[in-house]
């Protein structure tokens, strides 16, 4: 059993009376894929803005690689090795897409007075090239974000998450309205980024073909609480999963 | 053919003070503090999309701290307009710090209330300002030399506004301006990268002001007097008229529209009712049918045009 | 100074803050409703208040109208002026462009076109005064003197500003502008018509506008400038969290009370610095505003 590089322990959020996450604990391993799925309102993307500390939760604690960041601002994340992807895109809209992945590699970029004066820093561009050979947005390379099509939108979303050169990789809702094309290229990408670059994905996802498909491990989260944890395979056939999503009879038909 | 018409605009601007007569470097100096001013309202407003209202504060503190520079403490030019500028980055950074802890509008509040606080200032700290009976400026020196006409000053304008508008690319193009950006496109997005957003916006807002403190500093190289009243709300409109007419986001708007507004503007003075009347018309008409500016505008209907 | 003089100035500093502050916390409203529901702080509130008080001052003084046709008038005309600009001019600049800059730049557009047509017209170029339509007779409460006037002044304001919060609290019409101000999206699923709510918000901040120019007017000269009464108004909204309507009002008369207290134990010059260093205090001490409750998360 390899190390767990992000441990989510018994965290709570509250919004006024509402309990959108109740004493959830969670433990990625290493090189995984593992998927956060659950009814809509279930607590999902709230855990999500937990651990890249857009929310701060009530209680709980989250620790990366045996950091704990529970009170690390947002800002920093990134500089930790966590990115992430937003569910309605957040693109930097006018910009390019060359400059939108520019901004991912923020962090790479030196701290040094020279570095910071410098347009294109050597020491990033490489990478950014990868990251745009890899998705498959060379050919975009100039256009406006705003111009893209929603794939491809979708796509630069992910190129700019991995441009930070993440350790953990946040997804929310990547495979969200795209085609089915789209979504087994996609598939391809993210088994490519964790088989050989051994990155670490936590994913939300709606899209059953996809968590199945990709995923090493699965959590279920239905009303703020997690009822079900496995392997795709034990997760499918979980009658609390069923009922979860398709009501009491149907679990017990 | 872009760098050929740089060099012509360039050689058109070093001849100009042997061809012209006064009055016109006079306008010539003029414009191109105004250009400096409206660099300085590109980087707040165009780059990081954040709102400041005090220009024309931190345009007397410049000119003010500049005054000062040049009669109590007898420093050379380039000396006093760099502690213009600083002083007006210092006094912007601390307003900025306060108002920036909240909501993003407090910036656009709280720099308007300290633009009026400041033209207070302005009129009662008689013994450094002169207060409602203006200041007459002392003459910049330079290793004892006094700078006393506008053809004078011209080739120190000149080459301090050649100086800002290079920082300004220089700063547009760097991981900075990258951050400025992003923090106007999403802030959300800007956090995520980590980008440290609130520093950013500080940072933007203290270079906007430093830049309107040199323009101070220029303005105090080639004029004689400044009463506070040029020093109101009224510049700072004036400056934001600029920049919109040239077009929010670009360096060359920002250029385009202090020069080409700026003529307007002095074509206006004779008729105070009317050119608030124009001023106001303008800003409005621009943000409905052409945001992007003049030069966009004129860019887009050519096109059109020559595909029609 | 002797605290037999200071107390005397408390009480009087105390009453005409209140009589000045009822003005500025209608004036808050005005800004603080169109702020919770379009997110754009309105330059040009002051001078939609300056000409309001010059379309009265035509009516009373230039054409000689009874004071029950005029007074309505210019609420009417307020309301149409602030609705028009909303319904053409808005809409256009946000269809042009999405950033919320945009908007701000073309309200301050707003301030100056007001500012120079009032001038042009010839009556802004004088300082004027508006008849006062009850008498200035003094009355004292305590030690304070204040005029009938200034009684007439607080209480309309309090009507108007009661009125207003039973309109947004009670009525259907509230009910649907403030659905806008929490989640227009939602609001208009639920069948709102958004365009008409927001011409409807800026109609009526027009509207209070007027009403807050027809009692400020008797107590200023009337110039093309006054418009810079606003800086008092979003001062108080400052102080009231800029998100919170009844916080709007007592910002109002926190910044009326300080702004007199300033005038007379410092110096009356000094009362142009009065909003600033509120504001500044504000954002010193609590950054959210005295009545700006946690800070709404964006959703993400």
């Amino acid at each position: 059993m390899r190390n767990p590089l992000l441990q989510v322990e018994n965290v709570t959020v509250r919004f006024g009376g509402l309990v959108a996450v109740n004493d959830f604990s969670l433990e990625v391993t290493q090189g995984t894929i593992h998927a956060l799925i659950g009814p809509n309102g279930a607590g999902k993307s709230t855990t999500f803005n937990c651990i890249s500390r857009f929310y701060q939760p009530n209680s709980g604690r989250i620790v990366f690689d045996g950091t704990d960041i529970t009170r690390s601002p947002a800002s920093e994340m990134a500089g930790c090795g966590i990115a992430r992807s937003f569910q309605n895109l957040e693109l930097f809209n006018e910009l390019t897409v060359l400059e939108n992945i520019m901004i991912g590699a923020h962090v790479h970029c030196g701290g040094s007075l020279r570095a910071w004066l410098q347009a294109k820093p050597p020491a990033v561009m490489h990478h950014i090239d990868e990251v745009i050979e890899r998705t498959g947005l060379a050919p975009y390379r100039k256009h406006k974000a705003r111009n893209l099509d929603f794939g491809h939108q979708k796509l630069l979303e992910l190129a700019r998450a991995l441009a930070i050169r993440p350790r953990l990789l946040l997804l929310d809702e990547p495979a969200a309205g795209l085609r089915n094309r789209e979504i087994a290229t996609l598939d391809r990408l993210l088994t490519d980024l964790v088989r050989t670059d051994g990155l670490t994905v936590l994913i939300v996802e709606h899209v059953m073909q996809l968590v199945m498909s990709i995923s090493d491990r699965v959590t279920v989260l239905n009303f703020g609480t997690k009822i079900a944890e496995g392997t795709p395979q034990q997760v499918r056939n979980d009658p609390a999963v069923i009922e979860a999503y398709l009501g009491k009879e149907a679990a017990h038909a | 053919m872009r760098i050929l018409g740089l060099l012509a605009a360039l050689a058109g601007l070093i001849v100009l003070p042997l061809v012209s007569t006064g009055y016109v470097v006079y306008l010539a100096n003029l414009l191109l503090t105004f250009t400096v001013l409206c660099l300085g309202m590109h980087i707040v407003i165009g780059e990081a999309g954040q709102f400041s209202l005090a220009q024309a504060a931190f345009f007397g503190i410049g000119i003010y701290t500049s005054g000062l520079a040049n009669t109590a403490f007898g420093w050379p030019f380039p000396l006093s307009v760099l502690a213009s500028g600083l002083v007006a980055a210092l006094v912007g950074l601390c307003i900025g710090t306060l108002a920036l802890r909240m909501r993003d509008i407090y910036l656009a509040l709280a720099t308007f209330a300290f633009g009026e606080a400041m033209q207070w200032v302005f009129l009662s700290w008689t013994s450094v300002t002169g207060g409602p009976n203006g200041l007459r400026i002392p003459p910049a020196t330079l290793f004892g030399l006094e700078i006393v006409s506008d053809r004078q000053a011209y080739p120190v304008v000149l080459a301090i506004t050649l100086l800002m508008i290079w920082a300004t690319v220089l700063i547009a193009r760097s991981r900075l301006g990258r951050a400025f950006r992003a923090v106007r496109e999403s802030e959300v997005a800007a956090l995520a990268m980590g980008v440290p957003v609130r520093t950013t916006k500080l940072v933007a807002f203290a270079l906007s002001a430093f830049f309107a403190g040199v323009a101070g500093a220029m303005f105090a190289i080639y004029s004689t007097y400044i009463h506070p009243d040029s020093l109101g709300f009224q510049t700072t409109i004036l400056v934001l008229t600029m920049v919109v007419v040239g077009g929010l986001g670009s360096i060359s708007g920002a250029i385009g529209g202090a020069i080409v507004f700026g003529l307007i503007s002095e074509l206006l003075r004779q008729a105070p009712s009317y050119q608030e009347i124009i001023y106001g018309l303008i800003l409005i008409i621009f943000m409905m049918f052409a945001p992007r500016g003049l030069f966009a505008f004129i860019g887009d209907n050519l096109k059109r045009f020559a595909r029609a | 100074m002797d605290l037999q003089l200071a107390l005397l100035f408390l009480q009087q500093g105390v009453a005409s803050g209140l009589v000045v502050g009822s003005v500025y916390a209608l004036l808050a409203l005005a800004i603080v409703i169109i702020f919770r529901t379009s997110e754009v702080p309105n330059f040009a509130q002051g001078e939609m208040l300056m000409a309001a008080g010059y379309v009265a001052l035509y009516l009373f003084v230039f054409r000689a109208m009874p004071v029950w046709a005029a007074i309505p008038m210019t609420i009417v005309v307020a309301f149409a002026g602030a609705a028009l600009f909303r319904r053409v001019v808005l809409t256009q600049v946000a269809h042009a462009s999405g950033s919320p800059v945009n908007l701000v730049i073309a309200t301050l557009g707003l301030s100056y076109v007001l500012k120079g047509l009032v001038r042009q017209t010839g009556f802004g170029d004088t300082p004027r005064s508006f008849p006062a339509l009850v008498s200035t007779d003094s009355i004292m409460i305590g030690q304070a003197s204040v005029t009938r006037l200034d009684l007439a002044i607080l209480g309309t304001a309090v009507i108007v500003m009661a009125a207003f919060f039973w309109m947004f609290g009670y009525t259907k019409l509230g009910r649907a502008m403030r659905s806008v101000g929490m989640n227009p999206k939602a609001a208009q699923l639920v069948g709102v018509n958004l365009n008409r709510i927001h011409t409807t918000i800026w109609g009526l901040s027009g509207a209070i506008s007027a009403i807050a120019a027809l009692l400020i007017s008797p107590k200023l000269l009337m110039t093309a400038d006054m418009g810079s009464v606003v800086t008092l108004g979003f001062a108080a909204a400052i102080v009231g969290g800029f998100a919170s309507l009844p916080g709007a009002v007592v910002g109002g008369f926190i910044i009326g009370i300080v702004e007199q207290l300033v005038g007379l134990f410092v110096s009356s010059r000094a009362i142009t610095l009065a909003p600033f260093l509120a504001i500044m205090l504000v954002l010193i001490l609590r950054p959210q505003g005295l009545f700006g409750g946690r800070v709404v998360i964006k959703k993400v």
